[in-house]
């Protein structure tokens, strides 16, 4: 009797998730069917629900066209989003997990001071920021474009939450045979709590990927775009092309879509268990 | 005559095919530090939506042999990427800039070009050259004029049995029998002319921003009057909003979207192709007795940062390409999109704006052009547009509006003189 | 600092006390080697693990932010070192708090929590009840309603705007319309009535709700069957009773998170309002956010750094009130006694 409903009420479910399930599938279809399509497809007075001609040639446009180099964003924003995720998840994991366990006189004083940066609003602090990345001379750099991202507050404080439901039997069994913090943290914590290392590492991934404020600054010239800076050069093009527009939005997505399908298990199981939610 | 400007012509095409070669095969070069000799000077342009401008802006750039020049093309929000890297040392040494600003040229952000600018004073359209003067100095060059105006389809306006507009009302009215059930009357891009029209309408109803005298030049009832009527426009369901281009862009009026369009004179080339003879042009229609047409002009001018390490050779280069070098400024504006070259003398000979479409848009910016002053700042843009808005969409007070605006643009006129 | 980790940044939710002071006495009974160690090895070993993370939290945010307060006080206009002479006290907090934009800002953010928090709450507790207990195809299911989150503001923004809800007779909303004989609608110019909302709200719907469903889900899964047994042998209807007295209340905790996270990240509102409204020429005066109109004063054309600064702080304060009285509202700290 776990389920509590007829089987009515079981139908009626299904058809609502159902008709759910295609309302959140449109903007997908919609990257799809303009982006195969002609301009005139997608202008066209009346609905298409698909092009006549799939248009396969869009893609080729849109990495051959010399004013969006696709080709390099892509590879710009998979260098960036791995360097990211991999920075975040060893910086924000090292410093949760000093929190949670090493006892220290003014630790509640840094967690604090950690937590609070959550609510400060990016654009506060959006200015100094750059002028700070500037002087360093990082602009159009790897180096700008990643390390002033690493430091997320939020990573750390899912990795301190985790950590802290670690059970510490574990580590108190690894200093009594003389292993040391460190020790202890690379081989007992480590490979013991891999679902948390990959939700938070996928979730950066994915905001690594999609971020566009700070690269749009940073990554200034042509050679430094990520996908997303390159796609909005489109939208803010005097003479928008519809269908190179959504061909190449489909392919800024493609990565992370597949990324996200492969490693979806790791993210549900890190949410259920990392506390994010308790 | 035509004889010796077809041969220039082909001269010129057989450099840019050369140069398009040479560009194509060091295309890797990504500019930062440069290769080349002498010292490396930066140059920054927004995204032009003309195709080959990049091209040929690069082109120009490395035909200078005193200092190699990398130039960077800048999609997105050209300005406010300016004004950010403004802020620091890595910026660029010369850049075109949709002012300078008043609170640019105040804050020390660029430098003094008027010993660059001097000679060839006279030669510079004066309307546009006015808003970059502060204080008798100049502090950008002008490139090119660009311009605004009224696109109509003239089957289409045939069919309805309108005639093209000369005053406002006479565009309220045609406008409204224009629209039918898939296409609509007109399109003064998606916000409704919000953004677009800035004083246009003003001028066309006999004020100014701010007046000679400088003081605020539209608090003044006719003022109102004239707004309302951009309202009475909305409030008729007339205009096209929500289209996926904006008013920049053509797209709009080509696809039959709309009958009539205000957009920029650039877009005449597209339209042209596209329509043929189909169109026809007009001036911002005049309103009331004071009133007159009006066609707002301006100029991105060229400036050089005040944080530049090689001021020098900036502005060197800067005269070089924007003073001496008329071949590359009559190219630069008549080859790609569609521009009047900012120099009178250029314009004269250019042959491009002699004939259609194209002359009336000329006689326009001669006859009924205006610029935005350089006292108007941003602030008060901001202010105005708000008003503006909230008179088109939301039928507010024109006349409440304005006073708000108004009391706005003394208190920043209070500022920018205490400075 | 830059959103890296998109909607679920900001997910500050678990007021820290009650945990934080189970560390301490928690690591209790050292080992006697641990004990060897000494108080001043443990702090050089705390340092070493945080400090790597703290230091460049601090140079990349607590820099940053220091600078922007200091320069609230200051009229920097196109400047972020300002002179003395510039200094202008309190002059720019004063102005900001009568700026009738700003304030109409701060009610827009009001307006659009009140849409969004309870939508989206809503909405992704529907689907993760409709989601939890099915029998068959439950992980496409989930993973069609969470794909979203893999997608950008850009991209979502593109297809909204350009797609579904562009003005003109191609647009897949007003297509809609046409075929029921509706006259075009400009969905992003309206006013009146204001349409542009249906856009913000429905775009931030479609990115988010996924990922409050999974946090929903998780909570279904901690409820204990044998609550559900009992309530069925007290008669307890299945359905809305069930609803109402087993599923809801258990699931208080993540209700009160997904609620914080939902408020904090609505007042970030950038992104969608920022991508949907703009253009070459600026910003409509509604639909205008706290976090937009700061970005246009301090960063757009009109670099007036001072002023924006200060709406920043006021921002940055307001945010954490909000919080904190958020926090003590709900009790939060008290469900670990």
């Amino acid at each position: 009797m776990h389920d509590a409903l007829t089987r009515a009420g079981r139908a009626l479910r299904v058809v609502v998730l159902i008709a759910l399930a295609l309302l959140f599938l449109i903007p997908f279809y919609l990257l799809v069917r303009n982006g195969l399509a002609t301009e005139r497809d997608i202008t066209a007075p009346d609905w298409r629900f698909f092009p006549h001609a799939l248009q396969w040639s869009n893609l080729t446009e849109v990495f051959d066209d010399p004013s969006l180099p696709m080709g390099r964003a892509l590879l710009n924003s998979t260098l960036i989003a791995v360097s990211t995720t991999v920075g975040t998840v060893v910086l924000a994991s090292l410093a949760g997990y000093g929190l949670a366990r090493i006892p220290y006189r003014h630790a509640n004083v840094v967690f604090y001071a950690i937590l609070g940066t959550l609510m400060v609003p990016a654009a506060v602090t959006f200015v100094p920021s750059f002028v700070l990345v500037s002087s360093l001379g990082w602009i159009s750099t790897l180096r700008g474009l990643v390390i002033p991202t690493l430091f997320s507050a939020f990573a750390c404080f899912i990795f301190r939450q985790y950590f802290l439901g670690f059970p510490k039997e574990l580590e108190d069994a690894a200093r009594v045979d003389g292993l040391g913090y460190w020790r202890t943290y690379w081989r007992i914590v480590v490979p013991n709590t891999r679902p948390v290392f990959a939700a938070v590492g996928t979730i950066v991934f994915i905001g690594a990927w999609n971020a566009f404020l700070w690269p749009l600054v940073i990554g200034q010239d042509q050679e430094a775009w990520t996908v997303q800076v390159a796609l909005s050069t489109f939208t803010t093009a005097q003479n928008l092309n519809l269908h190179e527009l959504f061909v190449a939005a489909a392919v800024s997505i493609a990565p992370l879509v597949v990324v996200f399908l492969l490693l979806q298990r790791y993210i549900v199981a890190g949410v259920e268990r990392s506390g994010i939610d308790d | 005559m035509t004889g010796i400007d077809r041969r220039r012509l082909l001269a010129a095409g057989g450099g840019v095919a050369a140069a398009a070669a040479l560009a194509t095969a060091c295309g890797s070069n990504t500019g930062r530090g440069g290769g080349g000799s002498g010292p490396g000077i930066s140059q920054w342009y927004h995204q032009y939506g003309e195709p080959g401008v990049e091209r040929a802006v690069k082109r120009y750039a490395a035909a200078y042999d005193k200092a190699s020049v990398s130039v960077q093309w800048r999609p997105g929000d050209y300005d406010r990427q300016t004004a950010a890297a403004l802020l620091t040392d890595a910026g660029p040494d010369v850049f075109e800039v949709n002012g300078p600003l008043l609170d640019q040229i105040q804050g020390g952000q660029v430098v003094d070009l008027t010993a660059e600018v001097e000679p060839v004073k006279d030669d510079f359209n004066q309307a546009v050259l006015a808003p970059k003067i502060w204080q008798g100095k100049i502090w950008g060059i002008p490139q090119v004029i660009d311009m605004q105006l009224l696109y109509y389809r003239k089957s289409l306006l045939k069919d309805a049995g309108v005639e093209p507009p000369q005053t406002l009302d006479e565009l309220v009215d045609a406008a409204k029998k224009l629209t039918t059930k898939k296409a609509k009357g007109l399109f003064l891009g998606n916000d409704g002319g919000v953004g677009v029209l800035g004083g246009t309408p003003l001028f066309a109803a006999g004020l100014s921003l701010i007046g000679e005298d400088g003081k605020v030049g539209f608090d003044d009832p006719a003022a109102a009057r004239t707004l309302g009527k951009i309202r009475q426009l909305y409030a008729d369901k007339s205009l096209l909003l929500g289209a996926p281009t904006d008013w920049s862009d053509p797209a709009a009026f080509i696809q039959g979207l709309t009958a009539m369009q205000w957009s920029g004179l650039w877009a005449l080339p597209q339209i042209k192709k596209a329509l043929g003879d189909d169109f026809g042009v007009l001036p911002f229609p005049k309103d009331g007795a004071g009133g007159k047409p009006s066609v707002p002009v301006g100029a991105y001018g060229s400036a050089v940062s005040a944080r530049s390490k090689r001021k020098a050779e900036a502005k060197a280069y800067a005269k070089w390409l924007w003073v001496d070098r008329t071949e590359y400024q009559q190219d630069f504006a008549l080859s790609y999109g569609f521009h009047i070259p900012a120099r009178i003398s250029l314009a004269k000979k250019a042959k491009e704006l002699r004939e259609g479409a194209a002359a009336d848009a000329v006689r326009f910016a001669t006859d009924h052009g205006y610029a935005e002053p350089l006292l108007w700042t941003t602030a008060d843009r901001t202010a105005y547009q708000d008003a503006l808005s909230r008179i088109i969409k939301d039928g507010a007070n024109p006349e409440s509006e304005l006073k708000t605006v108004v009391r706005k643009a003394n208190a920043e006129l209070e500022r920018v003189k205490k400075k | 600092m830059t959103g890296v980790t998109g909607a679920a940044e900001g997910a500050v939710k678990d007021v820290p006390g009650a945990r934080a002071a189970v560390v301490p006495g928690g690591f209790g009974r050292p080992s006697l080697g641990a004990r060897l160690l000494g108080p001043q090895r443990r702090n050089l070993w705390f340092w070493a693990f945080v400090g790597p993370f703290a230091i460049g939290l601090g140079l990349f945010t607590y820099v940053p932010l220091v600078w922007s307060v200091y320069l609230s006080f200051f009229d920097a206009h196109n400047t972020v070192s300002p002179t003395g002479e510039e200094f202008v006290g309190l002059d720019n907090y004063a102005s900001m708090l009568t700026d009738d934009a700003f304030l109409g800002s701060l009610g827009t953010f009001l307006l659009f929590t009140v849409f969004i928090v309870p939508a989206t709450y809503a909405l992704s507790l529907a689907l993760a009840l409709m989601v939890n207990r099915l029998r068959f195809a439950q992980a496409f299911f989930r993973s069609v309603f969470f794909l979203p989150t893999a997608c950008s503001y850009v991209v979502a923004a593109v297809i909204w705007k350009l797609s579904i809800f562009n003005g003109v007779r191609f647009g897949l909303a007003n297509t809609v319309l046409g075929w029921f004989g509706a006259d075009q609608t400009a969905w992003l110019s309206t006013t009146d009535p204001p349409w542009y909302w249906l856009v913000i709200v429905t775009v931030r719907l479609w990115l988010q709700a996924g990922f409050y469903m999974i946090l929903f889900l998780a909570g279904l899964q901690r409820i204990s069957p044998q609550l559900y047994e009992a309530a069925a042998v007290d008669g307890a209807r299945p359905g809305w009773q069930t609803f109402r007295h087993i599923t809801f209340p258990q699931l208080r905790a993540t209700s009160v998170a997904v609620v914080l996270l939902l408020v904090i990240n609505a007042f970030q509102a950038f992104d969608e309002f920022y991508n949907l409204l703009s253009d070459a020429r600026g910003y409509p005066p509604y639909a205008r956010p706290p976090l937009v109109y700061l970005y246009y004063t301090a960063l757009g054309r009109d670099q007036n750094l001072g002023l924006g600064s200060a709406g920043a702080v006021i921002l940055a304060l307001i945010i954490a009130v909000a919080t904190v009285v958020q926090a003590r509202w709900f009790g939060l700290g008290r469900k670990e006694d």
